[in-house]
């Protein structure tokens, strides 16, 4: 009998906020424990919660991003279940009126393009951290993670393999990235994802049993643990090797197996009710419309248009792309240099490179776009060699300045001295008779060790045009 | 509410009660049952979805970061504390 794998994805992504979702403390990672907590994340009596408007931005951002309906009246919610990395034992969600629903994705693979559907989209806020300490046989608390704010990503169980999951995952990550909802860093835990699996005959309508794999991040070890769970359900029903339950799984990545948690909670099991310490809030039309405006253009529009319009390979277009800093960066650049191509060699080679170099993303790219473009067009003018333009980028990346005044400060601005030109010409020629010979005896190599000097003498600071055309006239001389 | 759900209700939150206690439940909710089918006969299809008992919004704040307590502070009626941490029971074996 042949099967077919039916997957469903809970994608929770963190929201790029300075503060958490329902009070004023740094939502930002990798902070001592506990340095990030107040009276209201941690669960105190008597503290009210406070709705940071820009969730509610950013909640009604994805859902236009993803093709969804936003709900303009939108309700949170209490998710009840004790743990003690949840310090008011519920969480505060959204059940009955998420901010967005019935949305769609669309993906592409070998097989062709498939749009996802997606349910719904609600803003909740994250539970705290778990450390189990062996020594003292009990487990620590930090609460840094409490309140940050998500939101949850439901798709409609449309995916059928694990090459769909992956090409669902970049999608979501690529239009949230550009959308600056989040950084969508796995690695860190700011998306995360949970796999509900099943399998059946193929062609069939009937679901099997759903087992739910938890708080994966990465997409190799989701890659994995699908691959391994459907084999395991195939197993089941082929050969009866075990009953397969509804249940919640974790999966080991390091034994490539999964293993059961618990079974699998229904919405009964939390006990959804209205959160009375939050009103509904209701989206109006000013609202909507200012969110709206702010939508940046699609990644693949993008990439068409500076293809189409501005020329570029689509190498170089796909580079870009893949990051709304490097595409912000380019097209403020770009504004300034005129030139698509000089701009875009910049940023994908010299400004890559850097970012490299400090273990920084694209999407961490700090450079002001205008000064680029001022830069590149210092180059393009000759007033600044191409070698001094790259030690003034460097300087960009540390503090954002005037690239031509940078330039000026530092002895950057190529040198119209002639004099000085030929008097350093003239000692290169004397202190290497034999590069001179060379050169006219048909060695090209030999004026190029000679340029290469003459240029480190005068500090990079002079045309190379100038300095190749004056150089071959003295050694005609010579 | 069967006693099913009774039972799956007593376990998630904790509750150990006797049968007697478990009777009344079951009788108390019969009544909410019945009560509740009488006013889901009531046609409501013109009525507006009621989202909140209070007919007041929200008030939204600014995406602003501030620090307004120390840790310290906040521990400082904590039973047990480690290097930052509240200190809980073990929760996994």
């Amino acid at each position: 009998m042949k099967f077919e794998t039916v997957i469903g994805l809970e994608v929770h992504v963190e929201m790029a906020t300075a503060s958490k979702i329902f009070c004023s403390c740094s939502a930002k990672f990798g902070a001592e424990q506990n340095d990030h907590v107040c009276p209201a994340c941690c669960g105190m009596p008597g503290m009210l919660p406070i709705v940071n408007k820009k969730v509610v931005d950013l909640g009604m951002t994805a859902g236009m991003m993803l093709n969804c309906h936003i709900n303009r009246t939108t309700t949170f919610d209490k998710k009840s279940y004790y743990y003690p990395d949840l310090p008011c034992s519920y969480q505060t969600t959204q059940w009955f009126a998420p901010v967005a629903v019935n949305g769609t994705v669309e993906i592409e693979t070998a097989n062709g393009k498939k749009a996802i559907r997606i349910k719904q989209i609600h803003m909740e806020e994250d539970a705290g951290k778990l450390v189990h300490d062996d020594w003292t046989d009990t487990s620590l608390v930090d609460f840094n993670r409490t309140s940050v704010p998500l939101i949850e990503i439901v798709s409609q169980p449309d995916l059928s393999s694990a090459e769909e999951v992956v090409a669902y995952l970049e999608r979501l990550r690529s239009l949230l990235r550009f959308a600056k909802v989040s950084d969508c860093r796995m690695e860190q835990g700011s998306m995360r994802c949970d796999v509900n699996l099943s399998v059946r005959p193929e062609g069939s309508d009937k679901l099997g049993v759903r087992t739910e794999m938890k708080n994966m991040n990465s997409l190799s070890a989701i890659v994995r643990a699908i691959e391994y769970e459907t084999a395991r359900h195939i197993d089941a029903i082929e050969n009866g090797t075990e009953e397969l339950v509804q249940e919640t799984r974790r999966w080991d990545d390091v034994k490539g197996k999964s293993f059961a948690m618990r079974n699998k909670e229904t919405a009964g099991d939390y006990r959804y009710f209205p959160d009375p310490n939050v009103m509904p809030i209701v989206i109006d039309d000013a609202w909507y419309d200012s969110v709206k405006a702010s939508l940046p253009e699609f990644p693949e529009v993008k990439k068409a248009r500076y293809t189409t319009e501005l020329g570029l390979s689509d190498y170089d277009a796909n580079l870009l792309t893949d990051s709304r800093a490097l595409c912000d960066c380019f097209e403020a650049a770009l504004a300034v240099c005129g030139s698509a191509k000089e701009a875009a060699n910049w940023l994908i080679s010299d400004c890559m490179n850097l970012l490299n170099r400090r273990q920084m993303t694209a999407d961490q790219l700090t450079v002001n776009g205008t000064a680029l473009g001022q830069l590149i067009k210092l180059v393009a003018d000759g007033k600044v060699g191409r070698g001094n333009a790259k030690k003034i980028l460097e300087a960009m990346f540390e503090a954002d300045l005037d690239p031509a005044k940078y330039a000026e400060e530092n002895g950057y601005i190529v040198s119209n001295d002639t004099g000085l030109i030929e008097k350093v010409i003239k000692e290169a020629i004397a202190a290497d008779p034999k590069a001179v010979a060379d050169f006219k005896g048909g060695k090209e190599k030999a004026l190029m060790a000679l340029f290469g000097k003459c240029m480190k003498q005068l500090k990079g600071n002079c045309d190379p045009q100038v300095l190749r055309t004056l150089l071959i006239d003295e050694i005609n001389k010579a | 509410m069967d006693k099913n759900t009774l039972l799956s209700l007593e376990k998630v939150n904790q509750l150990s009660l006797t049968d007697a206690q478990r009777d009344a439940v079951l009788a108390f909710f019969a009544k909410q049952e019945e009560d509740m089918a009488a006013l889901n006969a009531i046609d409501t299809s013109n009525v507006e979805r009621m989202v909140h008992v209070m007919p007041i919004l929200t008030v939204v704040r600014e995406d602003v970061e501030k620090k307004l307590f120390t840790r310290d502070e906040l521990q400082k009626g904590a039973p047990e504390t480690m290097d930052g941490y509240w200190q809980v029971p073990r929760l996994v074996e």
